[in-house]
């Protein structure tokens, strides 16, 4: 049953990742290949965090954590040790999807309330340490001297195009597992304890352990997300982890559209391109953002995606009848 | 009606595509040389920012009036990163790589600079580094980037500077209960462990009593100031600098702080001492900038003209910009180009004549940052030129015991 429809996706992201890889060689452009690479990693934090939010219904607040956990992971693998990339990369994901099984266990089986605030608190806590353990993070100043970025199959990640292929094709394999987590047994049952939590308790799953594997996975992949971040900065900063950048994922996740899996993908191109161009223009970036985040949530209701999806299937219908 | 739907939802279309992409339209090449600036100009701490673009922009009036930079103008693009620094990682590509600058000129606070400086390892563009004074940025091999330079004061050379000056002013007064109070940060808290750690090896007889940790941008100290009153030091070191330091001191006076110890800052710069109402007299301070050190002619002329251009007086960063300009002028002299690494050959020990210097010049290490810069120390007055009796460092000093300190940091 669930072959075709799974096809049908790895088809589009093929298509995509054709798409996204073949642009170079028709036209360079650093500027739009920094964008591609900037939102590859966002869409891996704010799809991910759309697992939680929109799939299971549970809004974390500190999804920022997994995201610059993944980035400190990562870029301490690359500075500490002679690891190569590939395997630094699959171990900082493997370690913060341990942190997330963690910090999960303790979380998830409270109400949505007080998980929100206890999943802030964790974010807070952990951006403490990252801001404490000077020794090893180097506290505020983040971490200094750059990754090294060592060479896999003759790609050298200092070259622009070849962090762009790599993050690309990274962002589209993330996107599409992510999709097939939705998409899945699993994500079903996850959508049904959104939708009526004490039906699916009668139907038998076990409530916590669901919503456990949700929040372990969302992490791991919040953590792919930063693991890209920081091959980006070629450092990893404390704002990674800190509470507004887990504020930036919950925008893009609302911008782009809570119940349409490209939303937050689409909300992160919104976000950082609309960032990209206020802070050009003055210095009331905020000021700007915020107008335009109430415009879309008071104007809209939704995010862009959920409403032209909403407008598709009104006028589909309409159309027939003409 | 559906057509005139469509037509709307497409002029939305359009205006969102022309947003995405202007970046990367945006970046044609002109004539004019494009130099990039980044800082933060928002925020608490906007005059970090604020007072380094005034500088630049009186730079570009007087480079551009001598004909430019290779025969071409130059023109400043500012961008404010917040101080973030996954932001100015970000701003740094988009001035070189969609904005078209040639030449960066990174005004950020240290952890932002830091960022930067990856970014510069990577696009091999000339950077000089015009605000972080944190000493590792140049001074640790691992850290420096081959195109990137520091034209600012360095936290080390400050620490030794100060310490001197402050031993032997401990020692004439006979101060050895010393007690601190600076910002809870890493800034904070490595540099004054800096200060005293030089400050013990000058004068073993020291000892601390007590230690404040306020937090950056603390509205109220009373808590602090009670504490430091009742340990009873005979003098107080603070790292406080703005908007803290001001605040800090209007505070403590109220307390009457500063008649039961005497108080030594290096952090004390023009907008600091106008928004204290009563600068109390005989705080113990460096020479961040001051118009009368050097008191040469060109000095006090270009003070002038930036107080009389923007109505308010210069910063420590505004003589580090307008330094920084300097360099890049005789250094695209020298190279006549704009290649990083033609620019970073003629960079590397290249001496400048500047009102800025200690003897009339500033000279580039080969470690890629700048001595000889004016540094001293002296004591406030409420009055213009509200720093006197101002003592020079010794630079033969600062320059030995710098070396020492890098031989312990195992960075030669």
């Amino acid at each position: 049953m669930s072959g075709r429809p799974a096809l049908r996706d790895a088809l589009i992201a093929l298509a995509a990742l054709v798409v996204i890889l073949a642009i170079p060689f028709f036209h360079r452009s650093p500027a739009f290949e920094d964008f591609v690479i900037r939102v590859s990693a966002m869409a891996l934090f704010a799809t991910s965090l759309n697992l939680l939010v929109g799939t299971t219904g549970m809004v974390s607040f500190g999804h920022g954590m997994f995201y610059g956990f993944g980035a400190y992971a990562f870029g301490l693998l690359m500075q500490m040790t002679d690891l190569s990339l590939p395997v630094a990369a699959v171990l900082a994901v493997a370690m913060t999807t341990i942190a997330a099984l963690i910090v999960g266990a303790i979380c998830v089986r409270l109400g949505s309330d007080y998980f929100a605030f206890v999943t802030l608190a964790f974010q807070m806590l952990f951006y403490s340490i990252i801001i404490s353990w000077q020794s090893l993070t180097g506290g505020d100043q983040g971490l200094r001297g750059g990754i090294p970025r060592r060479e896999i199959f003759g790609f050298e990640l200092a070259s622009q195009l070849h962090l762009y292929q790599f993050c690309a094709v990274v962002a589209v394999l993330g996107l599409l597992a992510l999709r097939h987590v939705t998409e899945s047994r699993f994500g079903r049952t996850l959508r049904m304890i959104r939708d009526n939590e004490h039906r699916a308790a009668f139907l038998g799953v076990v409530l916590w352990r669901a919503r456990l594997g949700a929040f372990t996975l969302a992490g791991g992949f919040a953590g792919l997300g930063g693991v890209l971040a920081a091959l980006f900065v070629s450092g990893a900063y404390p704002e990674l982890a800190d509470w507004p950048n887990s504020g930036q994922a919950i925008f893009a996740v609302m911008l782009g559209g809570i119940g349409s899996f490209l939303g937050p993908t689409l909300g992160a191109m919104i976000l950082l391109a609309l960032n990209d161009a206020v802070t050009r223009v003055t210095e009331y970036h905020g000021l700007v953002l915020g107008l335009v985040i109430l415009i879309s949530a008071l104007g809209l209701r939704r995010g862009v995606l959920d409403y032209l999806r909403l407008i598709r299937s009104r006028r589909a219908p309409s159309g027939e009848s003409r | 009606m559906v057509s005139r739907k469509i037509g709307r939802r497409g002029v939305l279309a359009t205006g969102a595509a022309g947003l995405v992409a202007a970046p990367w339209v945006a970046g044609a090449q002109a004539k004019t040389l494009r130099i990039g600036m980044q800082s933060i100009i928002s925020g608490p701490i906007a005059l970090l920012g604020t007072s380094s673009r005034n500088a630049l922009m009186m730079e570009q009036d007087r480079i551009n009036a001598a004909g430019g930079f290779l025969g071409r103008p130059i023109e400043f693009v500012f961008r404010d990163s917040k101080g973030q620094p996954q932001e100015a990682a970000r701003v740094a590509r988009e001035l070189v790589n969609s904005t078209g600058c040639e030449l960066l000129v990174d005004a950020e606070a240290s952890s932002a600079s830091f960022a930067v400086q990856e970014v510069v390892r990577d696009l091999g563009v000339a950077c000089l580094h015009t605000n972080s004074e944190t000493s590792s940025l140049t001074a640790d091999p691992k850290i420096r980037a081959p195109t990137a330079f520091r034209v600012a004061r360095q936290g080390v050379h400050d620490a030794v500077a100060g310490s001197l000056y402050l031993a032997d002013f401990a020692t004439a007064k006979k101060l050895n209960k010393w007690a601190t109070c600076s910002p809870d940060y890493a800034y904070g808290r490595d540099t004054t462990a800096q200060y005293l750690q030089f400050l013990k090896q000058f004068k073993p007889d020291v000892e601390v009593i007590t230690e404040a940790w306020p937090k950056l941008g603390q509205p109220d100290f009373t808590e602090v100031i009670t504490k430091l009153i009742q340990a009873k030091p005979q003098a107080l070191f603070s790292l406080l600098y703005a908007g803290d330091l001001s605040a800090f001191v209007n505070q403590a006076s109220v307390y009457a702080l500063f008649s039961q110890m005497t108080m030594a800052t290096p952090n004390v710069d023009y907008p600091v001492m106008a928004a204290i109402k009563q600068l109390p007299a005989g705080i113990q301070s460096a020479t961040r900038y001051v118009e009368t050190f050097p008191d040469v002619p060109e000095n006090k002329a270009w003070g002038q003209a930036y107080l009389k251009r923007w109505n308010e007086r210069p910063t420590n960063w505004s003589w580090q910009n307008t330094v920084a300009m300097q360099f890049y002028e005789e250094a695209i002299k020298k190279a006549n180009s704009l290649d990083g690494k033609a620019l970073a050959a003629a960079l590397t020990g290249m001496k400048i004549k500047t009102p800025f210097g200690a003897d009339g010049t500033i000279t580039m290490r080969e470690d890629h940052t700048t001595v000889g810069y004016a540094l001293g120390w002296g004591q406030t007055t409420p009055k213009e030129p509200f720093i006197i009796d101002i003592k020079p460092a010794d630079w033969g000093k600062i320059v030995e015991m710098e070396t020492e300190w890098k031989k312990q940091q195992k960075y030669i």
